[in-house]
């Protein structure tokens, strides 16, 4: 018996759950917060069986530490058509580590939201109902072992997100923040499903990642350019989810949804998906280094990217949906490169597993950022950064808490940001060598960890520190209840030693089956000198705290006014563009205004004339016809005579020159 | 013995006064008339076929056709009594009200 036998259990308590609140009514749970211990209840006997899994097929406690059950869905034999859709989970290492970090921040979130929750009154239920739903939907994405099921929950997800950043539908800006979140991921979604439709093809009608994954690519039907544009249109799918250049313009909106959607969404959920889909797709990709190519590209650009427009944004939240976005692009130039890295060479660096480490680890300090940034807004009731100040006085705890998670992410060493972010510049770097573009990505990747560490103590100081800006709202500040601090505290504890799963075997334990790769140094001392004797570590830690101090100099000692940035016009111009995020927003309403209208017009144009034209022809020529001929109906009762003689006559004549009556 | 082709020459000249008259006659009476004369017209058919064939059914067929059209006859001069009860008149061409 093992663990890994009940892993189809993980989705299904979750969405019990959803079943549960969603359907069984207000009265009943009342009492219960609106369905909320339901809620925690059944995400944590999920979160259990997802740690023994994972516990199990990480430290190889399942035979061949790959876990695959699967039930026949379709079936179609035949000669020239024949293919097959299963049912099933299939658990390597991978999806191990996604379940520890879904299932597990997911558990969280649940329960801090008790206390987050706790004055929407009737609209808690809802919430409650669809956090489960999203839970499910997300470990069975994870659990899923094959693309077509996978897309399912991808589909689902993406539903889960419109419901919840729609949350409270209305205000109308959250409302078409939850309508510019779907539409935006779902032009990802399209290219995922031509993706999908190329692979189908390609690999003979069967979508199961153990047959794609063990398939002999040269026989992929369409040959290799055929195959890079199926990798590149599932990237796009990516892409999407993951909020990646040039579709990322949605995730900074969904903040309009509860602070702890934003957690779940960024931290465990949604945005992870399209990473995962990535990295799932790995053994697939590395054929393809056009693609990785891309890929690592798009997520530099991501990563500086969002990382400047962070630099100037005065709400909290946005500032970190930017950050995220930025962590994001980091991931995929990891996947990118380490892909990239193997195509060529046939050897592999650390870009998958640095890529995957990140992850894990943005997880824990993104969600503790999250929930800190709620348990602010929670206390001064406002988003605005500018509102704030001072609050480390009286939010000791949260302020506590997130100074590690700002730390962490800037990349300071011990925390966990550092070792991941550290492996991924070096792996850039390393890749250099097989083509010079990525020594400019690594230029990027510094600047946007300088920026990064920016941005964040900005936001920390001037949170935090410094003079209250708003007394009113100063004085009404409050600690977070047990209920949310105690969540934050765990998340603190993980965000500052997540990193450490590098000397726990973290990089053999995450290595794609096609890489037998095995980690240089095996003892903590080896790893350690490896990582300290390279001049890269050096310079992105030299980054971090140049960042960090011009953070201090700014909004502690104020020796530098933070005003000189719009002081002339030129830079004033900069300052507005990037608080217009480069434009995007607007770029996104012009295509839907002008491009998407526009197109609209024609069609509709060719709906009222072609179409309607040709319906409504036939329509004005049966009447028209129809007028003519009722003449024939003159009422005279002789003129049918005549005609019903002249018939006959006619047939008769008929026969007699045809022959047959003679 | 007469031979049968002036049964059936008579039997057409009548027929087709009959069916001119029915097309063209303004009269409702008249083109009843008319159309006892086509009927008329297909019972001298019966009676000549059945004394060339030496068979009687013809002239049994005869005496059924007589005997439809006395009734048809009854119908219709109870429509056409009715048109006049309702129309004053019983002219054809005044009469077309199912029409377009």
């Amino acid at each position: 018996m093992y663990w890994s036998e009940l892993a189809w259990l993980i989705p299904i308590f979750p969405l019990i759950a959803f079943v549960v609140i969603g359907f069984l009514g207000n009265k009943l749970f009342k009492k219960a917060e609106g369905g909320g211990y339901v809620a925690i209840a059944m995400a944590a006997i999920s979160c259990f069986i997802s740690l023994m899994v994972a516990y199990e097929i990480l430290s190889g406690g399942y035979p061949g530490e790959l876990f695959k059950q699967s039930l026949l869905w379709i079936n179609v034999p035949g000669q020239d058509l024949s293919f097959t859709f299963n049912i099933g989970i299939y658990i390597d290492t991978l999806a191990a580590l996604m379940l520890i970090v879904v299932s597990f921040i997911s558990t969280l979130v649940v329960i801090y939201s008790v206390g987050y929750m706790h004055e929407e009154g009737e609209k808690k239920r809802r919430y409650y109902a669809i956090i489960s739903l999203f839970i499910g939907v997300m470990l069975g994405l994870v659990l899923s072992s094959n693309y077509l099921q996978m897309f399912i929950f991808w589909e689902l997800v993406g539903l889960c997100s419109y419901l919840l950043i729609g949350f409270w539908y209305t205000k109308p800006s959250a409302a078409s923040a939850a309508k510019k979140a779907f539409l935006v991921t779902r032009v990802g979604d399209i290219m995922f499903m031509l993706g999908l439709f190329i692979f189908f093809v390609g690999f003979g009608g069967n979508l199961d990642y153990e047959h794609i994954f063990n398939f002999n690519f040269e026989d992929f039907v369409g040959g290799n350019s055929m195959l890079t544009l199926g990798t590149f249109f599932i990237f796009g799918g990516a892409v999407g989810k993951s909020a990646q250049f040039p579709l990322h313009d949605w995730l900074p909106d969904a903040m309009e949804g509860p602070t702890t959607v934003s957690a779940l969404i960024h931290a465990a959920t949604m945005v992870k998906a399209g990473v995962y889909l990535v990295a799932r797709s790995y053994p697939v990709m590395v054929e393809t280094p056009d693609t990785m190519l891309i890929v690592a590209i798009v997520g530099g650009i991501t990563a500086l990217m969002a990382a400047t427009m962070a630099l100037n944004n005065p709400n909290i939240k946005r500032v970190l949906a930017y950050s995220t976005i930025s962590q994001l692009g980091y991931m995929f130039l990891a996947l990118g490169t380490g892909g990239y890295f193997f195509a060529l060479t046939q050897e592999a660096n650390a870009g998958y597993t640095s890529g995957m480490f990140h992850l894990m680890n943005h997880a824990f300090f993104k969600a503790l950022l999250f929930l800190s940034a709620g348990a602010v807004i929670h206390a001064v009731h406002t988003e605005d950064m500018r509102l704030m100040g001072g609050l480390s006085k009286k939010l000791k705890i949260t302020s506590l808490v997130m100074l590690i998670g700002c730390i962490s992410i800037a990349g300071i060493p011990p925390l966990s940001g550092f070792w991941s972010k550290d492996e991924i510049l070096a792996s850039v770097w390393e890749t250099g060598a097989e083509n010079p573009i990525f020594y400019l990505l690594y230029i990027m990747g510094i600047l946007t960890a300088f920026m990064t560490a920016f941005y964040m103590f900005r936001l920390w100081f001037m949170t935090f520190k410094g003079e209250p800006r708003d007394h009113h709202a100063y004085e009404h500040a409050h600690e977070a209840p047990k209920v949310m601090w105690v969540p934050l505290a765990i998340l603190a504890v993980l965000a500052f030693g997540s990193g450490f799963a590098l000397f726990m075997g973290f990089g053999e334990a995450i290595v794609p089956s096609i890489e037998h790769w095995h980690a240089h140094s095996e003892d903590i001392a080896g790893i350690l000198t490896t990582i300290f004797s390279e001049w890269q570590t050096y310079l992105s830690i030299i980054a971090a705290a140049l960042g960090i101090y011009l953070a201090y100099l700014m909004y502690i000692k104020k020796s530098i006014n933070p005003d000189v940035f719009v002081a002339t016009p030129g830079r004033k111009k900069v300052y507005d563009f990037l608080l217009a995020r480069y434009g995007f927003t607007a770029g996104y309403d012009w295509i839907g205004l002008k491009v998407v209208y526009g197109l609209s017009l024609v069609v509709d144009w060719f709906d009222r004339k072609v179409i309607d034209g040709i319906v409504n022809g036939f329509a004005s020529i049966t009447v028209h016809l129809g007028n003519v001929l009722r003449k024939g109906q003159t009422g005279f009762v002789q003129t049918y005579a005549g005609v019903v003689l002249a018939g006959l006559s006619l047939i008769v004549i008929l026969l007699f020159l045809l022959g047959g009556l003679i | 013995m007469i031979a049968i082709e002036y049964f059936l020459g008579l039997s057409a000249i009548l027929f087709a006064i009959g069916a001119m008259g029915v097309l063209v006659k303004k009269n409702a009476i008249v083109v009843l008339m008319c159309i006892e004369l086509m009927l008329n017209a297909a019972n001298i058919n019966f009676v000549a076929f059945s004394a060339y064939y030496g068979n009687l059914t013809g002239q049994v067929f005869a005496l059924v056709s007589i005997a439809i059209a006395a009734a048809e006859v009854a119908v219709g001069l109870a429509i056409i009594m009715n048109l006049y009860k309702t129309r004053d008149t019983i002219g054809l061409d005044e009469v077309s009200l199912l029409r377009w």
